[in-house]
């Protein structure tokens, strides 16, 4: 009946009262691939646990193969030719790619024994359908992420997949990999299967992508083919935004940089890095996967030593050798995970803002009152707007843009001279994107060394002053104010 | 990802490794003891020692594999070779031949480890804190509830006959006697079995699933609450049965009597190469493992050390095997 | 989210209410012996072994770090210095002296048990062993070396001042060993509630890699926290001595896992960053009332204290099994997350 080889109308899903899909339309068309893009909690994840038969939807006709399907679980969407690889790929790091390949198939054939030979059987079965070739021996966890996710797509391919779903699946990929992934994805496609992903890199999506579903705050804002919009109306969609080209413009630079890296290396991760910095100025680092840009902030920051090289803080040498120490230094660093690196979850918000300034906020003799660190916690609160009525209450019970303010916030009650944000928009919403942005602005015309590493183009563009690219761990490129454009970093980088 | 490489080496290393470290250790010591270590009755001895310690250590094994800790063992088997001794004892049972006694433990641990399996499997808890919790529980019950006493000189003949049963008898330059006891065989026996469960059932391979990826393993279609019900049901089951199996060897059986153990067997586990997160862990590495601490005890004597040695020579080893194990780790991971 | 919070706020109300009920059933059962004076006065003389135990293994649960070796350690500490003891003691020494001896003893036993924890501490925070494995081995040292000094004998003929100034009552009511666990328990609540060594404690028991990312110390925090345990560790065992008027490296095998049932009960789990002095202290109540009352049963014994008390843990733990998401198992999570490395 239909052209679409899933249908989905007028889905709607609602959690503890808080909308999470108002009346969604979706579609995927068989043999093609279909990118659903959507900034952090749009409602992306919980459209494909809907469809995927984790989650049920509360209204709205699901239609699979021109055939109503009333209710979806699991194991009736993995009927059906539905699979999805999630971020984690599903995988067991500890067994074999043999077993990792053929363990699904022994459970669904209700297999008591292990019998390598059958096993052998179904893991090169599956290996032919894409026609990868690698040792069956090796043990999962040894691989790298790229034939992690080769092997979770073989697998899924054993159960006569009809639509395979993939949640980010480029996100640990280097660029290489990622070629090589669409490689394989155009293949499947040639076969018949529709592909679907879910992503939020533009150039990525416009690469490989037929088809485009959009959406924001719930809403499906965008249906169609990737031939119908532009990367600009893209971005629109997206955000909800013009994307300007607006810079941001240093209003006092500081005559002496504060601070200095000259040759510094580490091996195996970034070779002979040498840039200034000066107070005032925002100065971004960006680059791929794999081209060290964070290994070079945490040795900016004490976590990692360099072998080689020097690093200058207002003309002195200096040898950071722990986050104390950096901090000592008056230098900041807000991670690239927040969940793992930068907040203690359980813990209440304002022990969470003041963890890095404890020395200040105690007397003498270590003693320390909860009153003072509410009282501090709280003008924080207040100056970026954190969205919490009680800052007793845990970390864990803010959005991600809120979280990523206290990280924020924690560094800030410092007296800094420099600060590294290391991905500080990731998992953030919109709106708390634009005034993370404003914050940083605001802070560098106040005086302070900002370094924002990123690989988020967007961001960089719109918010550094200069740019570092950097590729397979060297500096490859740098620019400065109107030098700085998507393209101009993209034909670097490629 | 060439580091990812050295990786696969470096764990298989550690089995090796360890085998290595416990040949030096039997050279080292056969020479400081003037050539006794390798007399066919102190190997005897050894085989002897380490049986009990062993057989624990293969079914400790199975829960490390897969994610767990079973810290409730020692007294859930006291309170069933004991319990069952008792009733052995009140009913005449088990004059001639012990089978009585041995089905009665096992039956007793098997409910005794159901408790551990409901518990775990419904309950997203923590292993350790859950057994500790059921050890306690066991000791209460066996001690307070049903009081059991003491049982030395009026052990069941069929017991006390088949703890003298030997395989065969051994003779040291010095004419002293030892005799293997047939309860080596059923380690052995154990041995296979649980190196077959792990390598070739699904069940073993669920237990490693479960122990690498719990996510993945649900994913993947396993049925995580009832593989996880059914390994502490049958390592209740079969702590009973070596419980028994004990309560032969040293021909009584002592409500506390194992009071502890469960803090030498599962280092040793770990020892062998099993990974305290789970998913890792082999049957040749813990008999190694176990083969090493027994060796090291039963050998201080040989030469010239007091036993009351044993322990601080014990931790030694397992401190040193821990801190190897932690070492290799993070270099791995940086 | 908002449920987590309230049952966790009103955990506290949870221990009372257990505490209320278990007092209620023993009152109706034995009104008469439960409420004599002389019973209180014996529990309050034997719960402070194992409560200022308790008290410093608090210490490291916070922290995120499982501590079994605590009671070897004691032990060890104690058998050092009663070795002193005696052989200071030994020929005839004025009484003044003996006075002297004495609290050098204690001393030394401090001494030796922070020394000990120091070793727990920097095993767990410089080689990086798990601290299950760490204080596993540990205590078997430990029992090791305590065995060895004693070939397994305890050690008697300590001056008799010793155990009399343990079994005197100061102001003529309050128990000597009560009074040490009032002042370890103020100690450690001040440590946690006054103090950024505390602050800093919840939060490296909380998330160990965000506190070192935030510039804390962690490794010198752990070997602190840990060389506070082996002291209190000591202190625990000294009282034990007083009790015994000997020393014995098997002494109190049972505390250890009371100690580690209290602070689970009192919801001060092993996975860090969580944990309140109140609720600690009215689980100790709660765990030697129950124990002093079982003993008032002549046909029940001391052993269906245990059984009580296991059976209450179990119950508690399922009961409040929906609050255990700690941030481990976001890290738990995260960790089978591609890593992204840029």
């Amino acid at each position: 009946m239909s052209e679409y080889l899933l249908e989905m109308k007028n889905i709607s899903k609602s959690f503890s009262g808080v909308q999470a899909l108002d009346h969604v339309n979706f579609a995927v068309r068989p043999g093609k691939v279909m990118c659903l893009a959507g900034e952090n909690g749009c409602g992306k994840s919980t459209l494909v646990k809907i469809i995927s038969g984790v989650y049920t939807r509360d209204e709205g006709e699901v239609i699979f193969e021109g055939k109503k399907i009333t209710k979806i679980t699991p194991a009736e969407a993995t009927r059906l030719g539905i699979q999805v690889i999630y971020q984690d790929l599903s995988i067991f790091p500890n067994l074999t790619v043999r077993e990792n390949l053929a363990i699904n198939s022994e459970i669904t054939a209700n297999r008591r024994f292990v019998n390598q030979k059958r096993m052998d059987a179904t893991a090169k079965e599956a290996l032919s359908k894409i026609g990868h070739k690698i040792d069956l021996e090796a043990k999962m966890g040894d691989l790298s992420v790229a034939d992690k996710q080769l092997i979770a797509i073989c697998r899924a391919l054993l159960f006569n997949a009809k639509l395979i779903i993939m949640d980010e699946p480029t996100t640990a990929l280097t660029k290489k990999e990622v070629e090589a992934l669409f490689k394989t994805v155009r293949k499947l496609r040639d076969k018949g299967i529709a592909i679907m992903f879910i992503s939020h890199k533009t150039e990525e999506i416009f690469e490989i992508a037929d088809d485009i579903a959009i959406m924001r705050n719930g809403k499906n804002v965008y249906l169609g083919t990737t031939a119908d919009i532009t990367p600009k109306e893209f971005t629109y969609y997206m955000t909800g935004r013009e994307l300007t080209d607006k810079h941001f413009v240093p209003k006092n630079i500081s005559k002496d940089p504060i601070l200095e890296v000259k040759n510094l290396t580490l091996e195996s991760n970034y070779k002979d890095i040498s840039f200034d910095l000066r107070k005032g100025e925002i100065l971004g680092i960006t680059g791929l996967l794999g081209s060290g840009r964070t290994e070079l902030a945490l040795s900016l920051f004490g976590l990692l030593k360099p072998d080689k090289g020097d690093i200058l803080l207002n003309g002195k040498k200096v040898k950071i050798t722990s986050p104390i120490m950096a901090q000592k230094l008056h230098i900041g660093y807000v991670p690239e995970d927040r969940l793992t690196e930068g907040l203690c979850l359980h813990q209440p918000i304002a022990d969470n803002i003041t963890l890095s300034s404890l020395k200040r906020l105690s007397n003498k003799l270590g003693l320390i009152k909860q009153k003072d660190i509410l009282e501090d916690a709280n003008i924080w609160v207040d100056k970026f707007s954190i969205a919490t009525d009680d800052a007793c209450k845990h970390a864990s019970t803010l959005s991600g843009g809120n979280q990523q303010k206290i990280v924020l916030s924690k560094w800030l009650s410092n007296d800094l001279d420099i600060l590294i944000l290391n991905g500080p928009t990731v998992g953030v919403d919109v709106g708390a994107k634009q005034d993370i942005h404003d914050l940083v602005h605001e802070l560098a015309n106040q005086g302070l060394a900002v370094i924002i590493i990123s690989d988020d183009l967007a961001e960089v563009v719109a918010n550094c002053n200069r740019v570092i690219v950097m590729k397979d761990g060297m500096i490859v490129g740098q620019m400065e104010s109107d030098e700085i454009t998507n393209q101009a970093i993209l034909d670097i980088i490629r | 990802m060439e580091a990812k490489q050295k990786l696969r080496r470096f764990t298989r290393r550690t089995e090796f490794y360890i085998f290595l470290v416990l040949v030096v250790m039997g050279i080292v010591i056969q020479s400081m003891s003037g050539g006794q270590l390798f007399e066919v009755n102190s190997i005897v001895d050894i085989a002897r020692a380490m049986t009990i310690m062993g057989m624990f250590a293969l079914m400790n094994l199975m829960v490390v594999i897969s994610g767990g800790f079973d810290l409730s063992f020692p007294t859930l088997a006291s309170l069933a070779y004991s319990a069952a001794t008792t009733i052995c004892l009140t009913q005449g049972w088990a004059q001639e031949s012990a089978w009585i006694a041995f089905l009665l433990s096992g039956a007793i641990g098997l409910v005794l480890g159901m408790v551990n399996g409901f518990i775990i499997s419904r309950f997203k808890l923590n292993t350790m804190i859950v057994t500790l919790g059921t050890q306690t529980l066991f000791l209460g019950i066996s001690m307070g509830l049903l009081q059991l006493s003491e049982i030395t000189s009026t052990l069941p003949l069929g017991i006390r006959y088949f703890g003298e049963a030997s395989l065969f008898e051994v003779y040291s330059s010095t004419g002293m006697r030892s005799t293997m006891p047939v309860a080596f065989v059923f380690f052995i026996v154990l041995a296979v079995i649980v190196w077959f469960v792990l390598k070739y059932t699904m069940f073993g391979r669920a237990l490693y699933a479960i122990g690498g990826n719990e996510i993945s393993a649900e994913r993947a279609g396993f049925n995580v609450k009832k593989t996880k019900f059914w390994l502490y049901a049958i390592v209740g089951l079969v702590a009973g049965l070596i419980g028994m199996l004990r309560v032969a060897m040293v021909r009584q059986a002592i409500p506390k009597g194992l009071n502890g153990w469960d803090l030498e067997v599962i280092p040793a586990v770990i020892l062998g190469g099993a990974s305290i997160y789970g998913g890792e862990g082999s049957v040749f590495g813990t008999i190694v493992a176990v083969t090493l601490i027994t060796v090291i005890s039963n050998s201080l004597l040989l030469i010239g050390i007091d036993s009351y040695w044993q322990d601080f020579f014990n931790g030694l080893v397992i401190l040193a095997g821990v801190t190897i194990s932690a070492v290799q780790a993070k270099r791995r991971s940086i | 989210m908002k449920k987590k919070i309230n049952i966790k706020d009103n955990y506290a109300l949870l221990l009372v209410s257990l505490l209320v009920i278990v007092l209620a059933v023993f009152t109706i059962l034995k009104p008469d012996t439960l409420w004599k004076v002389s019973t209180w006065k014996s529990m309050a003389s034997q719960f402070p072994e194992y409560g200022v135990m308790t008290l410093g293994v608090m210490l490291c649960f916070i922290a995120g770090c499982i501590d079994v070796s605590f009671v070897s350690l004691g032990n060890f500490a104690s058998i050092i210095a009663s070795l002193f003891m005696l052989q200071a003691a030994e020929g005839t020494i004025p009484e003044g002296q003996t006075g002297l001896i004495v609290i050098l003893a204690i001393l030394i036993a401090m001494v030796v048990g922070g020394i000990s924890g120091y070793l727990n501490g920097n095993l767990i925070s410089r080689l990086g062993i798990p601290p299950i494995l760490a204080t596993l081995s540990t205590q078997l040292v430990f029992r090791g070396l305590a065995i060895a000094l004693t070939q397994g004998y305890a050690v008697t003929g300590i001056p008799p001042i010793y155990s009399e100034v343990g079994h005197m009552d100061i102001f003529g009511f309050l128990p000597v060993p009560l009074l040490v666990f009032i002042i370890v328990l103020l100690f450690v609540a001040f440590l946690l509630k006054y103090t950024t060594f505390g602050k800093k404690l919840y939060m490296i028991g909380s998330n160990p890699k965000a506190a070192r990312f935030s510039g804390i110390n962690v490794t010198k925090m752990i070997n602190t926290t840990f060389v506070i345990n082996g002291m209190i560790a000591a202190i625990g065992a000294l009282l034990m001595v007083s009790t015994m008027n000997s020393a014995k490296a098997d002494y109190g095998s049972s505390y250890l896992m009371r100690c580690i049932l209290i602070l689970v009960l009192a919801g001060v789990l092993p996975d860090g960053g969580m944990g309140k002095i109140f609720n600690v202290l009215i689980a100790i109540v709660t765990i030697q009332i129950i124990a002093t009352s079982v003993n008032m049963f002549p046909e029940l014994n001391s052993y269906y204290g245990s059984l009580i008390s296991a059976i209450m843990l179990i119950v508690m733990l399922m009961i409040t099994s929906r609050l255990l998401s700690t941030d481990r198992k976001v890290r738990r999570k995260k960790k089978n997350l591609p890593k992204e490395a840029g």
